[in-house]
């Protein structure tokens, strides 16, 4: 027993040493740098959205560090990210705050990808007093929390589709339509499902069905045979990227008809591109579109940030990449009124935002939601095999007209 | 004799003394250490079943997550309306008193060791009759569903998740929690190790070994193995429910799948860590659980990406060259050191024997 206890002791010292000497302390500033913090996640179901999120931030983290970089008191400074994987898991996310603020010394964060990773992320922030500007979590109850570090560039999930059903509810002359819905048991998509239950109640419109599909999506064939016998008016399917790509795949497959399909992350799962013609006529709920009119001085418009994103990384901006963009814009500004590093200082900058960017207006609310954006739907509309996404609502933005309804699978070439 | 034990005490006192100390040293690190003694509780349970009884549950992860979400019910049900707390969207908001906070934790970890000790005994008296890999199928299934349940209950936050009451905000130490935490957990791990070493000092570890080793003739010896198998396996969710009800409260919010019921990293991970170390060793699920935490969190950020790649070269490795893991290898490589001596005598009296 004595020789184990020995081994031990040993081992228990080596470990010590190890971590004495792994405790290397970053500053929040560092020479010329402002580090900022973020946990996205590269592997995991999220990964593809992860990947969109960081591209988003580098991006921006690029652009501002070219044009000049963040001036606090006379002296400029650039940003630099330290990032980690967080596995697209709300445990690992949360631990890896922890280490951000604790042992690389971050005193800013950026958020992750996802409302899930973001409920896990906040009240670690929160408790440490540390600013975090967030572009992927969306969930309402992030908002309703008290939370007063937060701050989150997009609007609420629960206001992703409820135009959708009062556009057909408008299509219907004004009548109630009948529902079908099917969501992941996810934050973000059950509160998807909220919005679309507030506006059905406020239409008088009726759930016929009501589905939980699972978190690895890929499979909603059950959900579809169902919606293939009773017929509703709308398809209402939320479930991330996978659940786009899903939804599409078994629509086409099964030729199940409906008058109208209204889903989430179209853009993000390249559906335009990944499935061409069978993904004409979905409607799809989106933060952003490269032909909003906004402006910035960083990125120009819309058309440009899409320009230079795709020189960059070869593909075209969804708007996870946009809102993630626009975070930094909002750090910069917030720094640069605060003139100062006081993390308080920060804070208080941050709740008087009230900046134009490239993707959209930036207020914050009391709950630190963004106010001052709307969402907005586009439809996949092709031309021979060529599909894009363009913009049907809010008609202040749009540059097509809203196609209704999709015609029967027997009629699409 | 006396001498090995005085030994030992100072062994003990000097870990436990280590322990106290390590979040006023390593300041940085309280979570990661309040981690590496959930880790090592759950390696440490798991050894019981999978170690000394032979039965390889990938089930104990059930019990777990029900701690977790029973911990954080019970605080929030104590006081507060627990559907309107975790209602999806979450109008309203709820705020914990200190002395609420402590109470609601304190009664919260006492359901969580309880009921997922009832509950093993109901589920092990079904499925305990199940050998070898049936068994560890069987058990596969059990943390999977409960997920996937636990996913579809509305009270309980359902997908959208649950949030667990934030560390009182009159604390205004923001060490406090981290350090709560940690104490908490090492409390436990404490516990935990008292308690196995107490049964490895016992006849209950002699019967748990023959059932592993030979399961009809320990039966013909009169050993009712089911009533030992299900006894063993309540000790364990015992313990298992307490690491989660502390989990949940430090991690702050439980995801039903990703969190609470979390089969594919901590169901697994408890398997990996008592191999790594020596399964049916004492402090091989110790320095297994230890070692594997130190990897993970030193190695993983360094190979972003790769993580997973490297853990299974990890698992190859093991199986393939430690397959009794370190303490066992160790052991075959220097018996002497492990005051394997009594072999010597013994072997001594063989030999004059014949």
């Amino acid at each position: 027993m004595n020789k184990i206890a020995k081994l031990f002791v040993t081992f228990i010292s080596a470990i010590t040493l190890a971590l004495v000497s792994f405790t290397s302390s970053f500053a929040k500033v560092e020479g010329e740098y402002i580090v900022l913090g973020s946990a996205i996640s590269l592997t995991g179901k999220y990964s593809s959205n992860g990947v969109h999120t960081q591209n988003g931030y580098n991006m921006a983290v690029d652009r501002i560090n070219k044009m000049g970089g963040v001036e606090v008191q006379g002296k400029k400074y650039k940003f630099e990210i330290i990032y980690y994987d967080d596995e697209s898991n709300p445990k690992r996310a949360a631990q890896l705050a922890e280490r951000l603020i604790k042992q690389d010394g971050v005193h800013y964060m950026l958020g992750p990808y996802s409302s899930g990773l973001t409920k896990a992320i906040a009240p670690v922030t929160e408790k440490y007093k540390i600013p975090m500007v967030e572009a992927n979590g969306a969930s309402r109850s992030l908002f309703t929390k008290g939370y007063k570090y937060l701050f989150a560039v997009l609007s609420p999930a629960n206001q992703y589709l409820e135009v959708a059903i009062d556009l057909a509810v408008e299509k219907n002359g004004g009548k109630g339509v009948k529902i079908a819905q099917a969501f992941e048991q996810d934050a973000f998509s059950q509160d998807v499902r909220l919005g679309i239950l507030d506006a059905a109640k406020r239409t008088g419109s009726e759930i016929i069905i009501d589905d939980k599909l699972p978190k690895e999506l890929n499979d909603m064939a059950a959900t579809l045979a169902k919606v293939k016998a009773v017929k509703p008016d709308v398809l209402v399917v939320s479930g991330h990227t996978k659940g786009a790509l899903t939804a599409i795949r078994q629509i086409s497959e099964m030729k199940v008809d409906v008058p109208m399909l209204a889903m989430t992350h179209c853009d993000a799962a390249k559906l335009s591109k990944q499935h061409g013609k069978k993904s004409e006529f979905a409607l799809c709920a989106s933060q952003w579109h490269k032909n909003l009119s906004y402006k910035d001085k960083f990125f120009g418009s819309g058309k440009k940030y899409a320009k230079d994103f795709q020189k960059e990384f070869g593909y075209d901006p969804p708007y996870q990449s946009a809102e993630s963009s626009a975070a930094l814009l909002v750090f910069k500004d917030a720094f640069e009124r605060a003139n100062s590093f006081d993390r308080d200082a920060v804070r208080d900058a941050l709740v008087d935002t009230e900046m134009q960017t490239f993707y959209g207006n930036i207020k914050f609310g009391p709950g630190g939601q963004n106010v001052a954006k709307p969402m907005i739907l586009f439809q996949v509309r092709c031309k021979g095999d060529d599909c894009e996404n363009r913009v049907v609502a809010p008609t202040k933005w749009a540059s097509d007209k809203f196609y209704h309804p999709i015609p029967k699978w027997s009629e699409r070439s | 004799m006396n001498k090995v034990k005085q030994k030992d005490l100072i062994l003990y006192s000097g870990l436990i003394i280590l322990g106290l100390a390590a979040p006023y040293l390593f300041s940085a690190f309280k979570v990661q250490l309040t981690y590496l003694c959930v880790l090592i509780v759950l390696a440490m349970t798991w050894n019981l079943q999978g170690g000394e009884m032979g039965y390889n549950t990938f089930g104990n992860i059930l019990f777990y997550g029900l701690g977790m979400y029973l911990t954080a019910s019970v605080q929030v049900g104590m006081f507060f309306p627990l559907a309107e707390w975790t209602e999806s969207g979450g109008e309203k908001t709820f705020v914990h008193t200190t002395a609420q906070y402590f109470q609601g934790i304190g009664v919260g970890l006492l359901v969580s060791a309880i009921i997922p000790a009832i509950i093993a005994g109901a589920i092990g008296y079904a499925i305990l009759g199940l050998r070898g890999h049936y068994f560890a199928i069987c058990t596969l299934g059990l943390g999977i569903a409960a997920g996937e349940i636990a996913g579809g209950i509305e009270i309980i936050g359902a997908g959208q998740g649950f949030t667990t009451p934030p560390f009182p905000a009159e604390i205004v130490d923001t060490e406090a929690r981290g350090k709560f935490f940690y104490f908490l957990s090492f409390a436990l791990l404490i516990g935990t190790f008292v308690f196995v070493k107490y049964i490895y000092g016992s006849r209950f570890r002699l019967i748990l070994n023959a059932i592993r080793d030979n399961e009809d003739k320990a039966e013909a010896m009169g050993i009712q193995t089911m009533k030992y198998k299900i006894v063993g396996w309540m000790c364990s969710a015992f313990f298992c429910g307490l690491a989660g009800g502390i989990m949940g409260g430090l991690i702050g919010y439980i995801d039903s799948t990703d969190v609470a019921f979390d089969g594919r990293e901590m169901g697994v991970f408890m398997v990996l860590m008592a191999i790594l170390g020596g399964k049916g060793t004492l402090w091989g699920p110790v320095i297994g659980a230890t070692l594997f935490h130190f990897f993970k969190e030193g190695l993983w950020t360094l190979i972003l990406g790769w993580q997973y790649v490297a853990l299974g070269v990890l698992i190859v490795v093991i199986v393939v060259y430690f397959p009794e893991g370190l303490m066992g290898w160790l052991r075959e490589k220097y018996p002497e050191r492990f005051g394997e001596v009594i072999d010597e005598k013994d072997r001594k009296a063989q030999v004059e024997l014949k």
